[in-house]
């Protein structure tokens, strides 16, 4: 045992090797079987055929998964290293698509470089959690008690929320948000500064909510009574109902479930692919995926806990609350609990740019579970570094 | 505590000493709070996902979510009970209207008036004008006290103060018994829809009179019979039309768009949509652009949708045979030059279906020639292109016809250039040419023999069931296409082409979706067919303006069964990447076309069939390269009547020997009086 470690320490191809023996596979077939499951959803999508849906997807996870191995395989040193430029660069991003984005259903979300469509707000979720953790990272744990720095962090997290909230792609904002709160909280805020930040927080939703889009304050609305508009923006809402109510327990069948194949229901191999396994698969089909998505989401937080530097710990929170959110806003959505917002189900849903951003994020998850035990350059004594 | 910085595997050092400062200690508690909190929030994401789960189970087991009432309540079609007087009563009580109410063919109600009041005064009989308004500006909240007070005082015995007030202004009014204010019974159009067909409504005046659309068209008997109108659109239907044709306006740009869905047997129009559009209740407010109904108002040249009407005018008269093969080299007639877009598939000689499938200027200016110009104006005549497309709208306009019919004409109409058609009147053409032979007259009433061929559109009308719950009730495990039915509808009207040909132009407008240029419009087990058209628009000063375009997709579907003609026209559409900056109707209107299918489909109870797809196929398909039966010279290289040079050769030939012929009797004549001269002379 000691020889075969030695081995593999000597050589740099072997650290490699020993490296890619330290992911977490479990981990990985975790991810591939809910991709598999939103294969077989994509292709009964399909009408019951590989395309247009499902073959395209398959080849995107694959690339994801090349990806999110060799990401794992990062150190975080160079992750530190390169958060600060990821993060400029994904600002600069955000705004480009303000200057000359591709409008699509009434937002400026979509960027054309080069024939590939990049959609930069997914991109920043990612870096806002590298670089929040690179920060948190190299101030002390006393400082967290000073509010003097906690404004850097707040700033970064608030300059790609209001450039998303600009495209406007409120639900995406809300997502940044929670992924820079849930960092602030996890890296040691005072939890008096915290109550104190929550108290106002009624009267901006008001603000808010006067400053919205049309097409979004019409979600909001026909959310509260979707019968204002039945052929309209009510439509999916009032559909998405009647396909989870028509699934039961054990579901209409696989490819038989009617308001997916007879295209009743908008919009179903992206944001509402989730009625689409309730439909044909049931109580019992869908209660499975919520239990696999529970299961990557809980997986992250336990390599968050267990990774002994700072920088690991926090970079896993941010990433495991970036999918955990993704997945609630989605669920909720499908449910009629939260007005539609063109969140796709992360893994299982058709779509390029969400596949990539999540399984980039699964490959930072990755790399702080293999150099779990790494403890660089943490200063625990500002003073004495 | 240092620790070397690349160690990210080595476990940590068994013994050191280390002195523990009281830093260390607030490090260490800080290290153990921020375990707290990741615990936290890994209990919150716990805590959060069972109540989801909770959700779920509520929501298909313990309490399935049918939709609740008050979600479907607007779907369900609420019809007036009548009564035998046939004035409206029943459930509603509604108090007297004398327009009748629009509904569409499922009941769904599109225009009703409702009772409003208009308050007037007698000035000679109020006591005090002052006080009067006083207490009128408490109810009504607009009135203009002064003005109001002025026009109480004049020495009148009939004024006006506010009209269309509703029926709880009216009663509160009332309770104050102010002598002198009485008020007139009146009503007010309301379309509860709002943009949903805005343009084939039309509107009423202040008079409740109807000044444009159905409301214009059939004023008279909505002022005269008390039932409600029942057109043959179907809101669903034009819901989905409408929202699919949004979508694909923004995605490409585009500055205008119309839809039209019409039964190719009945004529009935189910959907029939022109965006940009506007609130049928605003319309005052709206611009001309959104009040134009490009369906029927909006004159286009049909570009290569035309060169079906060409194959059929060709096989019907004989002239051609589906055998034959036309050059598709281009033609320089004048100052113009007749050629093919791309070359892809290019022949110098193309067989009929080539023609159609890869859609040949050239080689349909070929046949256009063949048939020759006086039976090709005769074939439009007979088609009704030279009239204003027979609807129920005042909007109808007469499409724009070439004055001279000369050779070139001839050929540039062969291909849908040079004359400009309403899309109606597009889709009419082409209904005649896949339902047997019979050009149906386009309608927006429904046919009462359609109510009986259709049960479960009967039920639904009655309210027994509503929309959205059969559609979840629907089983498509037993979806079959409705292609077997015998309850269809027999088209009606005169015959214009023969039922052999009919089902020849079925194949190949089946195989221009299959493998020609509207392959983008299949949708599968609806077997689509169809045929594409893109015009350069004409600019302003002039001339055809290259690469801005009217891109239109011709559907039919089932096409071996033909029920329904979906069309889709984009009026200057842009191009995207994923048009490979293409701007022609295979990439934008003929994928609209797709979409629209497929989910109105089920709605029109055609479910898609992909069990029999293989098979019905076959039985659709048409070789490319026919063969040529024996002892039959089929047209092509060597036996071309169509040439234009001998076209033209001809003409000109024919116009000298007219002009001989004059020439010959003018100089009869002359001789003839010289001679009657000569006679006088002579006596």
């Amino acid at each position: 045992m000691k020889f075969h470690k030695r081995l593999l320490r000597a050589e740099p191809s072997f650290r490699l090797l020993s490296k890619l023996w330290r992911i977490s596979w479990l981990y990985v077939l975790l991810i591939c079987t809910l991709a598999g499951i939103g294969y077989v959803t994509l292709y009964s999508a399909g009408g019951g055929a590989p395309y247009p849906f499902a073959a395209p997807q398959a080849a995107r996870f694959a690339v994801g998964l090349v990806l999110m191995i060799t990401v794992a395989m990062l150190p975080p040193k160079i992750l530190v290293r390169i958060s600060g430029p990821l993060y400029v660069v994904s600002i600069i991003l955000l705004v480009a698509v303000l200057r000359m984005g591709h409008v699509g259903k009434g937002a400026e979300r979509w960027l054309i470089i080069g024939g590939l469509q990049i959609q930069p707000s997914e991109y920043a979720k990612v870096a806002l959690a590298l670089v929040l953790a690179s920060w948190f990272h190299r101030i002390s744990y006393a400082r967290m008690g000073n509010p003097l720095w906690l404004l850097p962090p707040a700033f970064l997290v608030l300059l790609p929320v209001i450039l998303v909230l600009k495209e406007p792609n409120l639900g995406t904002a809300v997502i940044i948000g929670g992924i820079g709160a849930s960092m602030f909280f996890a890296a040691g805020m005072r939890l008096w500064l915290i109550a104190l930040l929550l108290l106002p927080v009624p009267y901006l939703a008001k603000f808010a909510y006067a400053h919205l889009h049309d097409y979004q304050r019409a979600r909001i609305t026909t959310f509260l009574n979707p019968e204002s508009d039945p052929l309209g923006a009510g439509y999916n809402i009032i559909q998405s109902k009647i396909a989870l109510g028509s699934g039961g327990m054990w579901g209409q069948g696989y490819l038989h479930g009617s308001q997916g194949q007879l295209n009743f229901l908008p919009e179903k191999q992206t944001d509402f692919i989730f009625t689409m396994i309730a439909e044909e698969w049931g109580y019992v089909g869908a209660i499975t995926v919520i239990g696999l998505l529970l299961m990557l989401v809980l997986g992250g937080m336990l390599m968050a806990i267990r990774s002994r530097n700072r920088f690991g710990r926090l970079l896993a929170l941010g990433i495991s609350m970036n999918f955990f959110l993704y997945c609630l806003v989605n669920l909720s959505m499908v449910m009629g609990a939260i007005p539609v917002g063109g969140v796709p189900l992360p893994l299982v849903s058709y779509g390029g740019s969400a596949l990539l951003n999540v399984m980039l994020g699964f490959g930072l998850l990755l790399s702080t579970w293999v150099h779990r035990d790494s403890r660089f350059g943490e200063s625990e004594n500002p003073d004495n570094p | 505590m240092a620790v070397s910085p690349h160690d990210y595997d080595a476990p940590p050092p068994v013994t050191r000493t280390v002195r523990v400062t009281g830093e260390d200690l607030r490090a260490r508690a800080h290290r153990d709070q921020m375990h707290v909190r990741l615990l936290g929030v890994a209990g919150g994401f716990c805590l959060i996902f069972t109540v989801v789960a909770i959700k779920l189970s509520i929501a298909t087991v313990l309490h399935p979510m049918a939709p609740e009432k008050r979600q479907i309540a607007s779907q369900i079609p609420e019809i007036p009970k009548i009564d035998p007087k046939g004035s409206l009563a029943g459930d509603f009580s509604l108090p007297q209207v004398h327009r009748a109410s629009i509904i569409d063919r499922n009941g769904q109600t599109l225009a009703l008036s409702l009772p409003v009041a208009q308050v007037y005064a007698n000035p000679q009989e109020l006591i005090d004008p002052q006080d009067v308004t006083k207490k009128l500006k408490t109810v009504l909240k607009d009135l203009n006290e002064e003005e109001t007070t002025r026009r109480l005082s004049l020495p009148k015995q009939f004024v006006y103060i506010a009209r269309n007030i509703t029926p709880q202004q009216e009663l509160a009014i009332n309770s104050m018994g102010i002598p002198g204010i009485y008020f007139e019974p009146g009503e007010r159009r309301h379309y509860p829809l709002g943009n949903m067909a805005a343009q084939i409504m039309g509107t009423v005046d202040i008079d409740d009179h109807g000044v444009a659309g159905v409301e214009r068209f059939f004023d008279k008997r909505l002022m005269s019979d008390h039932h409600a109108l029942r057109l043959s659109l179907d809101v669903r239907v034009q819901s989905v039309v409408r929202d699919e044709l949004a979508t694909a306006m923004s995605t490409f740009q585009a500055i205008g768009a119309c839809a039209i869905v019409m039964d190719v047997r009945t004529g009935e129009v189910i959907a029939m949509v022109s965006l940009p559009d506007y609130d049928a209740n605003e319309f005052s407010h709206a611009s001309n652009d959104a009040r134009f109904n490009r369906a029927v108002t909006g004159l286009y040249e049909p570009g290569s949708t035309f060169k079906l009407q060409t194959a059929a005018m060709g096989l019907e008269t004989g002239t051609i045979h589906i055998w034959d093969r036309f050059s598709s080299i281009p033609i320089h007639i004048g100052r113009f030059t007749i050629s093919d877009m791309k070359s892809d598939h290019f022949a110098p000689w193309m067989t009929l279906p080539e023609v159609m499938a890869y859609s040949s200027n050239p080689a349909a200016a070929h046949i256009a020639l063949d048939v020759g110009g006086k039976r090709q104006a005769e074939w439009f005549h007979d088609m009704g292109f030279f009239a204003p497309v027979p609807i129920e709208l005042p909007e109808a306009a007469r499409p724009l016809v070439p004055h001279q019919w000369g050779i070139s004409t001839t050929m540039t109409v062969g291909f849908g250039h040079g004359m400009a058609e309403p899309p109606l009147s597009i889709v009419r053409g082409t209904a005649a040419t896949v339902n047997g032979g019979i050009l149906i007259t386009p309608t927006l009433l429904e046919r009462e023999d359609a109510a009986t061929a259709a049960p479960q559109e009967a039920a639904l009308s009655q309210g027994v069931q509503t929309a959205a719950l059969e559609q979840a009730e629907t089983d498509t495990g037993s979806a079959k296409a409705d292609s077997s039915s015998d309850a269809l509808p027999t088209p009606q009207g005169p015959r214009v082409l023969s039922e052999k040909v009919s089902a020849l132009l079925r194949r190949l407008l089946r195989l221009d979706v299959t493998s020609g240029t509207g392959r983008t419009a299949e949708s599968p087990g609806y077997f689509v067919g169809g045929k594409t058209g893109t015009a350069e628009k004409i600019g302003p000063h002039g001339g055809y303006l290259k690469h801005v375009n009217i891109s239109a997709f011709t559907g039919i579907f089932p096409m071996n069964a033909p029920r329904y003609a979906v069309y889709v026209m984009l009026d200057s559409p842009k191009p995207t990447p994923q048009t490979h900056g293409w701007t022609t109707a295979g990439w934008n209107a003929a994928p609209t076309v797709s979409k629209i299918v497929s989910r109105i489909g089920p709605m029109l109870q055609i479910f898609p069939d992909t069990a029999h797809a293989a098979q019905i196929d076959a039985s659709m398909a048409i070789p490319m390269h026919p063969a040529v039966p024996r002892g039959v010279r089929p047209l092509g290289p060597g036996n071309d009547p169509g040439d234009p040079r001998k076209a033209e050769a001809e003409h000109r030939a024919a116009k000298a020997a007219e002009r001989k012929a004059l020439a010959d009797q003018k100089a009869a004549l002359k001789a003839a009086q010289k001679k009657q001269a000569q006679e006088v002379m002579d006596e």
